[in-house]
């Protein structure tokens, strides 16, 4: 449990929502890196402001079993119940609307909210008014709150459809729905929506980044959250690498307010094994970063491609595999990872060497002799490496050949003749084309 | 004036005399300097100065016009030629470059009465030789020179009735006092309306003498004791001036009759016209020298009475006349007055405030620093000014009240001025002490002790403008804590075991930087709060810190547009992060901070440590004068040899190796162009004697390491004599040394294996180790990025710890023919490029077929270096 120092929920959690600190405790929970009692008692605090009374009465059954529910919980129960059913009569007419398809299929064909809202009102028979876009909006919010992530998500489609990114709900609207389609896991929606925050946020529009020091913040919260996405979803890994690392704005963002987000940023850079020329950036950044935020995965990268310390690269990868464990988003590529970190090491190694015992290899891939073996004939197999083994020493032999003076010489010389032979051929053509007319001139 | 006492030539009206007596004896102006620095010297403006000389010229070429003494007009024409280009930068500053019509006027006359003498062929004939060659080249000098006021003199030519400044003067002497002295004030309005400014000044004397006379009225009846006493003490002045004259001649009576009429504060014009007698004595105890009392003894005195008389003093503020010394004396006077009859703390804080602005009154020059103790009753004011201050939460010193919503006698009070104006130039006035004395001398550790003093004050003041202040006016205060804290090493700071109440200045610089970062809404502050911030946290070696407040506030870019001071506050903030990157050993970084500064040869002038003397330009005086009041004071100097060793060792540590790599590449480029100066000046000698100076120390280490003999380099970067020079003036010296030691290594093993890799088949990582002292892991880490980075042509062999050289080093005759190759590439480039360029005039004559690929090609290859090359220059700032 001594990998809990490099634990980033409490740092992750305060850029998220409450709702979506959710998850990350259960998971500490099973993990049980923690005590189970203070992360119930962490829940407890988190749902005092949310609506989701069930809940909040089942973790405090679990913490104080041998205490009743409190009234004043059951009153609240009852409030909230009341409340929802208001607000549930007051956008009546919408949630009719929602149920017929036809109606929906309609609705979004239409790009252009102004539009919707017009055919919305015009027609009758939906009783549609335009305040109800309003209480749309709260009855999502208390949806959200008490825990219906689903129909949070629906309404706040709507409200999505018909409102213009001019109004000032808008932007909570695109972050409820983010968070929503969060919750239920619906990664595509997940990332449609967080492309859609994210254009709406560079954009400045709706005076929602008046200042950098808003986009800052909004760009933060953005990360983090997009975190959930690029890590479920299948595109997720080539997109944290352009978001994270090839725009510049995140970069900033990830630089001055939340270095610890190069964690994940190492991580998909790594077990991303087509994006290999993403690496000397990420080298980059992190040895900018390095006073500020350093873990085992960081510093793996860095002593293999700094430093080129294979045996402290070693250890940091046996210490990354610990830290993957205990953490919500990484969890899921940690073999991945391992095998990919493997292959760097090992792919480092052979461009600096031109020997290797297989027994070292093994030492610093951390693997038995026989199993480096089989794994280094499988990459010559694949044709991935240009190397022979010696069985006998036990040495893989590289075939590396390098280049020689005289091939370097003619490739630079190489094209010279042609270009000079084309510009020749020009100059003359010209030449003579001007030579004609002068004769032309002399003739008539 | 009172020189023309101290001559002896009382008969004369004073008012006559400056003009009259120029007028006079023209030639030497400058004679009279010397009986005017043994008398009270009367500071005259430059413009003045300059207008009596050409007026003086002018007068003389006006008499030999009138004895048609030609060879002496041209003489004179000629010196007034000179003259005039030395008044042309005021005329310049003061007239926007139109010649003054006086002068002008002058020219005219002169053409006409030569045109005529010209024309008059009669009388020229019978002129003597001299006199008629002196003719010929007056004309055709005059005609050269007034082609340059051509536009002026038709204009003149046009209007000539016009009044001018020499009509002026020519009235003068016979108008009166009051005129004068006006005119002494507001002389640039002169110059240009003398017309309608006359008006009004006598009107204005007028109307104040008769409320004056009406005020004073009733103290007049009642002030015959007041009147003895004040003579008396008048007459000690006088016996203590040791003036020759007797005056006690005077009578009594009169005497005390102008007294009170100086008291009242004006002097009325008409009787001193009328008894001339009287004005020996006013230029004797010079205007308002003498002590007067300031209120009759039974009169009842109050605040509205106290501030008429301030109203009065301070009224003649500014004149020429006025007495400085008596005016403080006066308001002294006057809060000891105000002190005996209770009158309140706002209006001791509204006298103290009127001491403050007589004090820098009193210091005619601005570029010229005040006396010492002068300054020191300043500060002592001001100190009284903030204690009264703060010891009434109800007491508000603004700008903003007028002298009619002034609140002096019930609270919440409310006075007029500022206490923060009066702090900054107080605070300017001691950088100017401190730059006025030798920095070596004890009186300079004297002054700085009261460094100290202004501290406090600052600590004070900015007590009092955070109370009632604006956020502007906070920052402003703010900004003057920080430029006397940024400088300032403060050792609890980088202790490790510090507890974390402490305040250290560290955490008093974040305070006031992040308020001026919020709240100020002029650029210049905060800019100047980052730098220092900057510099603080370097000083302090927060490396990391301050490279991201550096790179995160854009500063580099913009900095160019900023004012002087600005950037030279800028220098020192980069001259200082570099030696914070060095000492934490980034070389690299302090390279690329260091560059700039060092590149361009003069850091001394870059960081405003003194002036270098110029070469191809002499500076004119008053951009001398500008540039020294930009100098730093000496206690905030950086070390400039420290500046160069720190930044010649970076260079080496960088260009060696480099050097050692690219020795073949044609395509070179220097890193440092002053370390690379040196290294070549020192290879060029015959014969290297042991190195004696810092530089030479750097060099010799250069050379060794070249040769990769990292002992050598180490021994001569670290020594004692550059111990004494160098490396003990840093914070932290033995970390300093230490890493010195590790990078000399590490380079000189890479700059070892550059240069003999070719003689070798394999080297074993284990005697290299052994060779430059290294850990093992080390030499293998440095190797493997050789290789990576395909630096060295070679592979591990791991079993035998060894690098096997691949034989692709070219040889010498290899190397050669890659850099022939390389050459003839350039060539055709280039010859690429002027085809491209002439395109346009082949294309003139037809054909332009095939050319588009052509065209891009070099364009495309151009267009990459030159992104390269920024490239480079970003790497170097920005990692």
């Amino acid at each position: 449990m001594s990998y809990s120092k490099f634990d980033l929920t409490f740092k992750i959690g305060q850029y998220l929502d409450r709702h979506l600190v959710f998850p990350l405790l259960e998971f500490l929970a099973a993990k049980e890196t923690y005590d189970q009692s203070e992360l119930l008692q962490a829940k407890l605090e988190i749902l005092s402001k949310t609506n989701m009374i069930d809940y909040v009465i089942d973790i405090r059954k679990m913490l104080y079993p041998d205490e009743d529910t409190p009234e004043e919980i059951k009153s609240r129960r009852g409030v909230v119940l009341s409340q929802l059913q208001e607000l549930q009569d007051a956008v009546e007419p919408v949630l009719r609307l929602m149920q017929r398809d036809d109606v929906m299929k309609t609705v979004e064909t239409m790009r252009d909210p102004k539009t919707l809202i017009n055919y919305l009102t015009t027609n009758k028979e939906f009783e549609f008014r335009i305040d109800m876009i309003d209480s749309m909006y709260r009855l999502a919010k208390y949806r959200y709150e008490c825990g219906n992530y689903v129909e949070s998500a629906s309404y706040l489609y709507f409200c999505q459809l018909v409102m213009s990114p001019t109004e000032k709900n808008y932007l909570p609207v695109l972050w409820g729905k983010l968070a929503s389609e969060i919750l239920v896991q619906n990664w595509d929606g997940a990332l449609d929506d967080l492309n859609k925050l994210r254009e709406f946020i560079d954009n400045g529009a709706g005076g929602a980044t008046a200042t950098n020091m808003q986009a800052l913040q909004q760009r933060t919260w953005l990360v983090h959250w997009s975190l959930f996405v690029f890590f479920n979803h299948a595109k997720g890994r080539d997109l944290i690498i352009e978001t994270f690392l090839y725009r510049p704005l995140y970069l900033n963002a990830i630089q001055t307010m939340c270095p610890h987000i190069l964690r994940y940023l190492a991580t998909a850079v790594i077990i991303n094994r087509s994006r290999r020329n993403a690496l000397k950036d990420l080298v980059k950044v992190i040895q900018q970063e390095a006073y500020t935020y350093r873990d085992p995965i960081t510093e793996f990268i860095e002593h293999l491609y700094v430093n080129f310390d294979f045996e402290a690269a070693r250890r940091k990868l046996n210490q990354c595999q610990a830290v993957l464990s205990t953490d919500f988003f990484l969890i899921a590529c940690l073999e991945e990872f391992v095998e990919n970190a493997r292959l760097m090491i090992f792919e480092t190694f052979c461009r600096i060497h031109q020997v290797i015992s297989i027994g070292m290899l093994a030492e610093n891939l951390s693997m038995q002799p026989e199993e480096a073996e089989c794994w280094i004939v499988n990459l010559i197999r694949n044709a991935r490496l240009d190397a022979k083994i010696d069985s006998k020493l036990g040495h893989v032999v590289m075939g590396a050949q390098p280049l020689s003076p005289y091939q370097q010489l003619v490739e630079r010389i190489d094209s010279l003749s042609v270009r000079s032979e084309a510009l020749t051929s020009l100059v003359e053509r010209k030449q003579k084309v001007r030579t004609d007319i002068r004769w032309g001139g002399q003739e008539f | 004036m009172s020189r023309f006492f101290a001559t002896g030539t009382d008969s004369e009206s004073e008012t006559s005399s400056e003009e009259e007596h120029v007028v006079r004896a023209p030639a030497p102006v400058y004679t009279f300097s010397d009986d005017e620095e043994e008398t009270k010297r009367v500071v005259r403006s430059m413009k003045e100065k300059r207008y009596e000389e050409l007026e003086g010229f002018i007068h003389s070429i006006r008499n030999h016009r009138k004895i048609k003494d030609f060879s002496s007009a041209l003489a004179s024409f000629e010196e007034l030629q000179r003259a005039y280009t030395r008044a042309s930068s005021v005329i310049q500053k003061e007239e926007n470059g139109i010649a003054p019509r006086f002068f002008i006027r002058a020219l005219v006359e002169l053409e006409d009465w030569v045109t005529s003498a010209w024309n008059d062929r009669e009388s020229r004939k019978a002129m003597s030789k001299g006199n008629s060659k002196a003719l010929t080249s007056l004309r055709q000098k005059l005609r050269k020179y007034t082609k340059e006021f051509d536009s002026e003199i038709v204009k003149f030519r046009d209007n000539p009735d016009l009044p001018d400044d020499d009509e002026e003067r020519k009235e003068e002497p016979s108008s009166d006092e009051s005129d004068e002295e006006e005119k002494v004030k507001e002389k640039p309005k002169v110059r240009r309306s003398p017309e309608p400014q006359r008006r009004p000044a006598p009107q204005e004397d007028e109307s104040s003498d008769s409320m004056d006379w009406g005020s004073s009225s009733s103290e007049s009846s009642s002030s015959s004791d007041d009147e003895t006493r004040g003579a008396a003490t008048l007459r000690e002045r006088f016996l203590k001036r040791a003036t020759e004259r007797d005056d006690d001649e005077e009578g009594d009576r009169r005497r005390a009759r102008r007294e009170r009429r100086d008291r009242v504060g004006k002097v009325s014009k008409k009787d001193q016209v009328d008894d001339g007698g009287e004005w020996e004595t006013v230029r004797k105890g010079a205007a308002t020298s003498d002590k007067p009392k300031m209120f009759a003894k039974d009169s009842d005195i109050d605040a509205a009475l106290v501030v008429k008389k301030l109203g009065e003093v301070s009224a003649a503020r500014g004149r020429k006349r006025t007495d400085r010394r008596a005016q403080l004396e006066l308001l002294h006077e006057l809060r000891t007055v105000a002190a005996q009859h209770n009158l309140g703390d706002a209006l001791q804080l509204k006298l103290r405030a009127a001491t403050v602005a007589a004090l820098f009154d009193y210091n005619p020059k601005v570029s010229d620093a005040m006396k010492p103790e002068y300054w020191s009753r300043l500060v002592e004011n001001v100190d009284h000014m903030v204690t009264i201050l703060l010891a009434h939460e109800d007491m508000m010193l603004s700008e903003s009240i007028t002298e009619e919503t002034e609140q002096l006698v019930t609270a919440p009070f409310q006075v007029r001025g500022s206490l923060l104006i009066a702090l900054e130039r107080l605070d300017d006035e001691f950088t100017k002490l401190l730059k006025e004395c030798d920095p070596h001398s004890n009186e300079y550790v004297e002054r700085l002790k009261d460094e100290v003093r202004v501290s406090a004050l600052i600590d004070r003041v900015c007590q009092v403008v955070e109370r009632d202040g604006t956020p502007q006016e906070i920052c402003r205060a703010y900004l003057r804590k920080i430029d006397h804290l940024y400088y300032k090493f403060d050792p609890r700071a980088v202790k490790k075991d510090q507890p974390p109440s402490e305040e250290t200045s560290i955490k008093k610089m974040e305070k006031f930087c992040k308020y001026i970062y919020a709240n100020d809404e002029s650029d210049r502050l905060r800019t100047r709060a980052i730098l220092s911030h900057i510099y603080h946290h370097a000083l302090h070696d927060n490396w990391f810190q301050a490279r991201d407040l550096l790179l995160m506030s854009h500063l580099q870019e913009n900095v160019q547009h900023s004012d002087p001071s600005t950037q030279i506050l800028y220098n020192r903030t980069m001259a200082n992060l570099g030696l914070c990157a060095f000492r934490r050993g980034n070389v690299k970084e302090a390279h690329g901070c260091l560059a700039e500064l060092m590149m361009t040869g003069k850091p001394k002038e870059l960081l405003a440590q003194g002036l270098l003397p110029q070469r191809q330009h002499e500076r004119s005086k008053e951009q001398e004068k500008i540039e020294k009041q930009r100098q730093m004071p000496f206690h905030m100097h950086i070390n400039l040899e420290l500046l160069e060793c720190v930044y010649l060792v970076s260079a080496m540590l960088i260009e060696i190796p480099y050097m050692a790599a690219h020795e073949f590449d044609a395509r070179r480029r220097m890193i440092s162009k002053t370390f690379y100066q040196n290294l070549r000046a020192s290879e060029r000698q015959a014969l290297v004697g042991p190195p004696e100076s810092m530089r030479e120390h750097a060099v010799a280490a250069a050379r060794a390491m070249r040769r990769g003999d990292w002992r050598a380099c180490l021994n001569f970067i670290v020594n004692e004599k550059m111990n004494a020079k160098v490396w003990d003036l840093m914070v932290g010296a033995d970390n300093v040394r230490a890493m010195l030691g590790r990078l000399i290594r590490e380079e000189s093993l890479r700059t070892y294996l550059f240069t003999y890799a070719h003689v070798y088949a394999s080297l074993s990582l284990r005697s290299m180790a052994d060779m430059f002292e290294m850990p093992r892991q080390r030499v293998h880490s440095l190797v493997s990025k050789m290789i990576i980075n395909e630096e060295l042509l070679a592979s591990l062999d791991d079993p035998s710890e060894c690098a096997i050289l691949h034989r692709s080093e070219p040889t010498r005759m290899q190397a050669l023919a890659l850099q022939l190759a390389d050459k003839v590439g350039n060539l055709v480039d280039s010859n690429e490029r002027i085809f491209e360029k002439q395109g346009s005039f082949f294309q003139r004559g037809g054909a332009p077929r095939g050319e588009g690929r052509q065209r891009d090609r070099p364009r495309e290859g151009w267009g990459r270096r030159q992104r390269n090359r920024r490239r480079d220059d970003d790497r170097t700032h920005e990692d």
